[in-house]
């Protein structure tokens, strides 16, 4: 088999699906041919990626709401045919309703692309507290609803500016946080975005927003209120990973009044990177490295 | 074609024996209402999993699932036990999948997948809630390669996507596949072929 032949069996080669002759072809041309095994390693990354698109997931809450839904067309058409024995009736019914619930405040129909997902306003309905009545056969439910609609912009529009540093402050998943942090750091030259970057470098839990944070205000390192920042990440922050960020920018700028800090980041500080470059900083400011 | 049923049916259901089968379903074709819904049932998971592999919307996945059963509901009387009805079954529910992604096309959906300048961002997927310690990089990474693998899905044919749905994210095999679509197993590995080689073409650089 040629190059071209055996490359364009790799796909089928790949899910198993050549007869055992090509797929022996197939080994022993990869093993002399350095082209197609590289075109092999590629294919397989390209499954790998793949691989990480998640299953559609747990679909039996859905399914109790498929059956009640089909068990009722079926009764509309034909009530006789369809009455399933079940003594516990209501509780299924509950469950079955409290199961559309959930999906339709998990799975909206614009989160997966649906059918209705052309809707301005798609709903997120969370179940707060379902009372079946054993005797009438009817359900309460308490039901919260919220909205969400998608709003579209320029980083530079001021109304995607401002959710982006609402979802900032106040967003609690952190890749919400990290999305809206990787756009604002195009925006830093804005003392309101600059601010926002400042106060996640400070409080923000995950390691990975605050370092995205820190990345925004690369260019201001010679600010006074980024500096102060810097000094104090450098002393508190429990990630050596923010503290190494910290002391490279705070290098980048030379001035007296973070002597303090690097002395005692000297004193303090138990990761070497930081330790030798608090050092070298100091020399190169003819200041003492110790306390005294 | 036997054996290739058997496949689907040992991938996608609990076993059941095939004489078991065939008294339910001579009973529900006689309006056994308790064996059309223990067919059902034997069934009913692997239907709805399939549906939500391969059009990933719930919404639509029940609407299948709805179509799909009240079909073979309507139509039970006229099954001769021609092909397995596991075969049967499955081939009525790809072909509503595929009626579903053939409408999907002509109403040109809204894409969830938004391109900013960022690169390419999945609005519906962040409203999910992580730990305050995950790895927000590698989940945006996750999540804009995610969104990126459906923007590729999207723009197979019904049938190419049906069939690299069934085989890739399914582990089904082609045979089986060629048997629920009503083609032949060749037939399904060039759709195979075309719809790899245009993924990878879409995915090129991210991988």
């Amino acid at each position: 088999m040629s190059c071209t032949e055996i490359i364009s069996e790799i796909p089928l080669y790949c899910y198993g699906e050549v007869s055992s002759e090509v797929e022996e072809l197939i080994e022993s041309h990869v093993e002399e041919c350095a082209g197609c095994r590289a075109e092999l390693a590629r294919h397989r990354k390209f499954l790998e990626a793949l691989d990480t698109r998640e299953d559609a997931g747990d679909t039996s809450l859905l399914l109790a709401g498929c059956r009640a839904r089909l068990r009722s067309a079926i009764e509309t058409k034909k009530p006789s045919f369809w009455q399933w024995q079940i003594p516990f009736r209501v509780p299924v019914g509950a469950i079955a309703l409290v199961a559309l619930g959930f999906f339709g405040a998990r799975y909206t129909p614009e989160k997966f692309g649906g059918i209705e997902a052309s809707f301005a306003s798609p709903m997120f309905s969370t179940v707060k507290s379902v009372e079946p009545d054993a005797h009438s056969g009817q359900i309460r439910i308490a039901v919260d609803d919220v909205r969400r609609h998608v709003v579209s912009g320029t980083p530079q529009d001021p109304h995607i500016e401002q959710l982006l540093l609402s979802a900032v402050r106040e967003e609690s998943n952190p890749t919400v946080r990290f999305a809206s942090i990787r756009i604002l750091n195009s925006n830093a030259d804005s003392e309101q975005v600059r601010q926002a970057l400042v106060d996640a470098l400070t409080r923000d839990p995950n390691v990975d927003v605050r370092l995205k944070a820190l990345e925004g205000l690369k260019p201001y390192g010679g600010d006074p209120l980024v500096r102060r920042t810097l000094a104090n990440v450098l002393l508190k922050d429990d990630d050596p990973k923010v503290r190494i960020q910290a002391i490279d920018l705070l290098t980048t700028h030379h001035d007296d009044s973070i002597v303090g800090v690097l002395q005692d980041a000297v004193r303090k500080e138990d990761n070497a990177y930081v330790r030798t470059h608090s050092v070298n900083l100091l020399e190169q400011m003819k200041a003492s490295v110790g306390t005294y | 074609m036997h054996d290739a049923a058997e496949t689907v049916s040992a991938r996608l259901a609990p076993a059941i024996t095939d004489l078991d089968e065939a008294g339910l379903i001579r009973a529900a074709q006689k309006g056994d209402a308790d064996a059309f819904e223990r067919l059902v049932r034997q069934y009913d998971r692997s239907v709805l999993r399939i549906a939500m592999n391969i059009l990933r919307a719930p919404e639509e996945a029940r609407d299948v699932y709805q179509e799909a059963f009240l079909k073979v509901y309507r139509n039970l009387h006229a099954f001769r036990f021609d092909c397995s009805f596991h075969t049967w079954l499955y081939r009525i529910v790809t072909n509503v999948c595929l009626d579903h992604l053939r409408k999907r096309k002509v109403r040109r959906e809204e894409s969830m997948v938004v391109d900013t300048s960022d690169g390419p961002v999945d609005r519906g997927s962040q409203v999910e809630e992580e730990g305050p310690h995950s790895n927000p990089e590698r989940q945006m990474w996750n999540r804009e390669l995610a969104g990126k693998i459906d923007g590729a899905l999207a723009g197979l044919t019904p049938r190419e996507r049906t069939v690299f749905e069934l085989r890739h994210y399914e582990g089904l095999r082609l045979r089986a596949i060629g048997e629920m679509i009503g083609t032949t197993e060749e037939a399904a590995k060039n759709c195979l072929f075309r719809a790899t080689q245009k993924m990878r073409s879409s995915l090129e650089s991210f991988v």
